[in-house]
């Protein structure tokens, strides 16, 4: 396969049926000035609507270690499903990082250090995108601190360990450091959002230091779509195409990289785009189970309110091994094409998708992260018996987003038939969004169905 | 010559008074306003989130590209801290 690495990242802002509904500040924030701690170009990949963006020379030349990555026809995992349409797996497993997240963490690592930061910290869940962000601050020379889940890191110390070979300083959170990790009461909690309430705070407080992100932002998710345009020419090379798209979603950048350029492409054509299916755990349901509301980003609350599928940040999702989709809300964009029915969601629960990923192992010998377990059980469904009413009739291109060679013990609990899952029950997601303001109308509506609105 | 060359401070000034008028949605002629305006005050109501989309319009307004290196942690208080921060952004592209 001999397609070439996109010099430029495509932006969806410009193909979307209805602006971006824009943030609002949080209760009680204000005070003596304004601020932005954002290098500009940042800023700019996150509100215009430009629809190319030249990926800059040193990010390509770090791109080049690992990309384009590879895309191939499953058709061993096809056979195993007893699949009725060929089922095409984009890799993005195989970097040091070992996911997708190294995509955007390069490209916001060479903006701070433009912008004179000498020091990123961020949150991370499963770990694997406090690895990418060690990894992209290493190779552009800045220093890195993560505050990783407790829960996440317990289980999978080895990622710890990486993310200190890559010269990071690492947290388990709450790590008593911060003031909103002495504040958090409840011993689950929204465990992703209070790492990355740490990592707000502590860069509040310390000069220098620059909190970065790494998946609903607008800038990432654009990042992200070197994934998709890579895709979209690996497909044509293969004289071939899909009418389903697959990627799963804790925020979204996994979904949005793979995604929403066939959006995009399709838009700037006239032509129907494929099916875009968003993968996310049952345990989070935001898609599926969610409202459209404005909701916080993080545990501190400072940051921005923005429109998305929430299930509440106060809502204290149940442990699970796809650390990477706890995450209480989905990116404003990939929300927002949710709203307008450009983009659907099925639910997944833990067994399935490590059963998928089991499967993957033994037909494609790709031993897939738990989180992209989801977008596999997805699109078995979707090749074989369908879901939700939605069923491919030509082919289904699914994004397994990273490896799980540091999710062994998941495995090991589902070889073991010991893995369960955890809904969350309507009363509980009830009382999580009850005090939410909607995007649309004036209070949240009373059923938790989710879905576009 | 470029147009950004032919910027003064009271031009910048006057465009730099009109995004942060329009954003505080108020009706008020520039001249109206001081250099010493609080940017979060009385008279103008400017946010974080809103301070992005600004720098954008300003830069669409003025025809300039502002430099990644003079926003990230700092902190603006009054309209002429972002005066100063713009032009020094226009000298910079030149």
């Amino acid at each position: 396969m001999t397609a070439t690495l996109p010099t430029a990242w495509r932006s969806v802002l410009p193909y979307l049926s209805e602006p971006l509904p824009p943030d609002r500040t949080p209760p009680g924030s204000g005070g003596s000035g304004v601020g932005v701690n954002l290098p500009m170009e940042l800023v700019r990949q996150s509100v215009l609507p430009r629809e190319y963006w030249t990926i800059p020379d040193e990010v390509i030349a770090a791109y080049r270690h690992f990309r384009p990555t590879p895309l191939w026809r499953a058709t061993g995992f096809e056979r195993a499903i007893d699949a009725r349409v060929p089922i095409y797996m984009k890799y993005e497993g195989g970097n040091i990082s070992g996911s997708h997240k190294l995509n955007t963490a390069l490209a916001q690592a060479y903006y701070y250090k433009r912008a004179g930061v000498r020091e990123l910290v961020t949150g991370t869940g499963a770990g694997q995108w406090g690895t990418a962000m060690a990894a992209a601050c290493a190779l552009f020379g800045l220093r890195c601190r993560v505050f990783m889940v407790e829960s996440s890191l317990r289980r999978k110390p080895y990622r710890g360990v990486l993310m200190r070979m890559l010269g990071a300083e690492v947290h388990s959170s709450p790590s008593g450091l911060t003031e909103v990790s002495g504040q958090r009461s409840t011993p689950l909690g929204n465990s992703l959002s209070l790492a990355i309430g740490e990592a707000v705070e502590y860069a509040r407080n310390h000069d220098g230091v620059a909190f970065c992100i790494g998946s609903g932002e607008t800038y990432s998710i654009l990042h992200q779509s070197v994934i998709g345009l890579e895709a979209q020419a690996q497909l044509t090379e293969l004289d071939t195409q899909v009418d389903a798209v697959v990627g799963c979603v804790g925020a979204g950048s996994n979904f949005g990289g793979i995604a929403l350029p066939f959006h995009a492409a399709a838009a700037a054509e006239g032509s129907t785009p494929p099916l875009l299916v968003a993968a996310e755990s049952s345990t989070a349901p935001k898609l599926t189970r969610g409202v459209y509301a404005y909701d916080k980003t993080d545990a501190t609350g400072t940051g921005p309110m923005e429109a998305m599928y929430t299930i509440g940040s106060d809502y204290p999702i149940p442990d699970a091994h796809s650390a990477g989709l706890r995450f209480h809300g989905a990116a404003k964009v990939v929300s927002a094409l949710r709203h307008t029915g450009d983009v659907a969601a099925i639910a997944v629960g833990q067994p399935e998708s490590l059963d998928a990923g089991r499967l993957l192992t033994l037909h494609e010998q790709v031993l897939p992260a738990p989180e992209s377990g989801h977008a596999l059980a997805a699109a078995a469904r979707l090749a074989t018996t369908g879901a939700d009413g939605m069923r491919a009739g030509r082919g289904v291109l699914v994004c397994v987003s990273g490896h799980g060679y540091l999710d062994l013990g998941a495995y090991e609990q589902l070889l073991n038939g010991e893995l369960g899952d955890e809904a969350p029950v309507e009363e509980a997601l009830l009382s999580a969004v009850a005090g939410l303001s909607p995007v649309y109308g004036d209070r949240v509506p009373a059923a938790v169905a989710g879905g576009p609105a | 010559m470029t147009a950004v060359e032919q910027f003064d401070r009271v031009a910048v000034a006057d465009a730099v008074k009109r995004v942060v008028i329009a954003e505080s949605r108020l009706s008020v002629d520039p001249a109206t306003i001081t250099e010493t305006e609080p940017l979060v005050g009385e008279l103008l109501r400017v946010n974080s989130l809103g301070f992005v989309g600004m720098l954008v319009q300003i830069e669409d307004v003025l025809d300039i590209t502002l430099p990644d290196d003079l926003f990230v942690g700092r902190t603006f208080k009054v309209v002429g801290d972002l005066v100063d921060v713009v032009l020094q952004g226009a000298e910079a592209s030149r």
